[in-house]
């Protein structure tokens, strides 16, 4: 008898025992059917929710200087204007039907530089020298700080914001074609050397620049408006012009009034978001798109799990009921298949967002390039888990319901 | 619980019947707690559809089962698996155990949620039935007669109040009869619990206090 315990030491604890009796019929191909299919379809959905976080920034028209209600205007420029050499300027009387517009909160005027001007821009002593131009607006709609955003005459030094479209223009268009490296901002900022040569009224002067930071908003190059003021005082000819770009602060950026008075008065709005948000859209369907291919691929898995549930329940019938007339209750007879579901979501979400990273950390090096450096993946692995966890509260569900209905036996 | 009444109870089958001349359908009938009782029937009256009844797993009958006079169709889930493993041991005639599982894997599947017997006093029961050796071979191996061995040793693997045997000795010699007799009168009367017993012919050998014909 006692040989007999010695023997018998195997592990007697009921979930064991229930294991060992319900893994029977248990479909080891169905179930990695599914585990392919979901992972699959899960993988895709996080992929594009991740690559969506990732590539945004791309199409991001927010800017650090400029709010986005603020709007950039010129006149529009056609050949008809260029050949009766038409003035491009706003007048007094047009800054004033702006301002007398509903959707007008306040206009502020761009001014220019009255006075010759050249700049050497040089990069590790390689330089380069071109004839350039400066503009200015109004402080307050510049969002930056005043300590960045000032000029000393006695310590002359020129801050200036340039369009982001030049280091764009560098980086795919300048840098590849020599052989350069891109540089993102920050090490252009850095690496950056800027000097202006100011000419005019009989005297020139050269200064330091600084180069504060791009705008992708503000397709000029922007310096701070007291340093305009007194560099046209210095150097300019003293002949006030009107401004040829002005600011607009409106209530509703997307107000449709807006366009239309535009339109009529011929006035463009500067660094048109419309492309952008074109693009925008269209990255939008697309991952949409992806996404619900995801969806629909991992619906299909949770119906594949739940066929393979049915069946397995269906082929155990007779052993469930067995072991429920012997005193386990319906949740423990479920609690077996309950514990296999969630190990197999469980080890398909972890699956899933490891190839989602892997995957990331593919496509990562070509958005750095531009200087994208990547959305955070909460957004991916909340969404990972939700689905993953409605897959398992659905099949749980149904194993509960199934099992219930096996309480009451037929005669 | 002290007692099991039935009132009035008739197997849905059988319903329309004025007269079945069985003293257990359509009767006022109570089993009490410590006392033992022998249901003998024909095949076909309703032997094992009157312990399903009594057990919750079956309600396709009339009238009304009541544990300590409240109606078994009030219980609760919950409250039904506490009656299966603490308050009635029940021996199916079709035994339900598992083929694919041991001997002892088959008692201690029930054991483990009452932890009510040490595996000593398994396997001394085992070896009191003669079955010993067979504690670690399937039951899909084993003769009807051992199965039933096993499946009775399962059954006293539990507290109870009562102890409901569907013909527990159809596949015994009398010997194992007599032994299985003294078993279970023994566990009742450990624990007072009253006996329940059904036959078609082949009676546990118990000294009974009332015999239903059914």
């Amino acid at each position: 008898m006692s040989k007999k315990d010695n023997k018998n030491n195997t592990n007697h604890s009921s979930r064991a025992l229930m294991w060992k009796l319900l893994r029977k019929h248990i479909s080891p191909s169905q179930l990695i059917g599914f585990s392919l299919a979901s992972l699959v379809g899960l993988t895709i959905v996080i992929l594009a929710v991740q690559f969506h976080q990732d590539v945004r920034p791309l199409f991001n028209d927010e800017d650090s200087f400029l709010r986005k209600d603020y709007l950039i205007i010129t006149r529009e420029v056609s050949t008809a204007s260029t050949v009766l050499m038409a003035n491009n300027e706003f007048s007094e009387d047009d800054i004033v039907d702006i301002e007398a517009q509903p959707w007008c909160r306040q206009v502020g005027k761009f001014s220019s530089n009255d006075y010759s001007l050249e700049a050497t821009i040089s990069v590790s002593g390689r330089g380069m020298r071109t004839m350039m131009f400066f503009e200015s607006l109004p402080d307050e709609f510049l969002d930056i700080s005043d300590r960045q955003w000032k000029f000393d005459p006695n310590n002359p030094k020129i801050p200036v914001i340039i369009s982001r479209d030049y280091l764009t223009l560098y980086n795919f268009g300048f840098a590849p074609s020599q052989g350069l490296p891109q540089a993102s901002e920050m090490a252009v900022s850095k690496a950056v050397d800027l000097q202006f040569t100011l000419r005019g009224n009989g005297q020139a002067q050269t200064f330091e620049g600084t180069l504060v930071g791009f705008s992708s908003r503000l397709n000029t190059i922007v310096v701070p408006e007291d340093f305009m003021k007194w560099s046209n005082e210095q150097f300019g000819s003293g002949i006030g012009r009107n401004p040829s770009r002005l600011i607009v602060e409106v209530n509703s950026p997307g107000d449709e009034r807006i366009g239309n008075y535009f339109a009529d008065h011929g006035y463009q709005v500067a660094g048109d978001k419309m492309q952008q948000s074109k693009a925008q859209g269209f990255l939008n369907i697309i991952v949409s798109i992806v996404i619900i291919v995801g969806v629909i691929i991992s619906i299909l898995a949770f119906f594949i799990l739940m066929l393979s549930i049915y069946l397995l329940l269906q082929k155990n019938t007779k052993k469930l009921q067995d072991l429920l007339v012997l005193g386990y209750s319906p949740d423990q007879v479920s609690r077996t298949y309950i514990n296999m579901v969630i190990y197999i979501n469980c080890a398909v979400l972890v699956v899933s967002v490891i190839l989602m990273l892997l995957m990331r950390a593919y496509y990562m090096p070509m958005l750095k390039a531009m200087d994208v450096h990547g959305g955070s993946i909460i957004l991916a692995l909340i969404v990972a888990v939700v689905i993953m966890a409605l897959i398992s509260l659905g099949n749980i569900l149904a194993i509960k319901r199934k099992v219930k209905a096996l309480w009451i036996q037929s005669s | 619980m002290n007692n099991i009444t039935l009132h009035n109870t008739l197997p849905a089958v059988f319903a329309g019947r004025e007269d079945t001349g069985s003293e257990i359908w359509l009767r006022d009938v109570t089993f009490e707690r410590g006392k033992k009782y022998l249901i003998s029937a024909e095949s076909g009256t309703g032997k094992s559809s009157l312990c399903s009844y009594i057990y919750g797993y079956r309600i396709d009958y009339s009238g009304t089962f009541a544990f300590d006079g409240r109606d078994i169709k009030q219980l609760s889930v919950a409250e039904w698996c506490k009656v299966r493993s603490h308050h009635i041991a029940y021996l199916a005639q079709e035994m339900r155990l598992f083929p694919e599982l041991t001997a002892m894997e088959n008692i201690m599947l029930k054991n483990s949620i009452t932890n009510f017997k040490t595996r000593d006093e398994i396997v001394a029961m085992m070896e009191r039935l003669g079955i010993v050796e067979k504690v670690d071979s399937l039951v899909a191996k084993m003769s009807i007669g051992q199965q039933q061995r096993v499946a009775i040793i399962r059954t006293l693997c539990q507290p109870c109040d009562f102890i409901m045997l569907d013909e527990p000795v159809s596949h015994l010699d009398e010997t194992n009869n007599r032994i299985v007799a003294e078993m279970v009168t023994a566990e009742a009367e450990r624990q007072g619990a009253g006996i329940i017993s059904t036959s078609v012919g082949n009676n546990v050998k118990i000294n009974v206090d009332k015999e239903f014909k059914l």
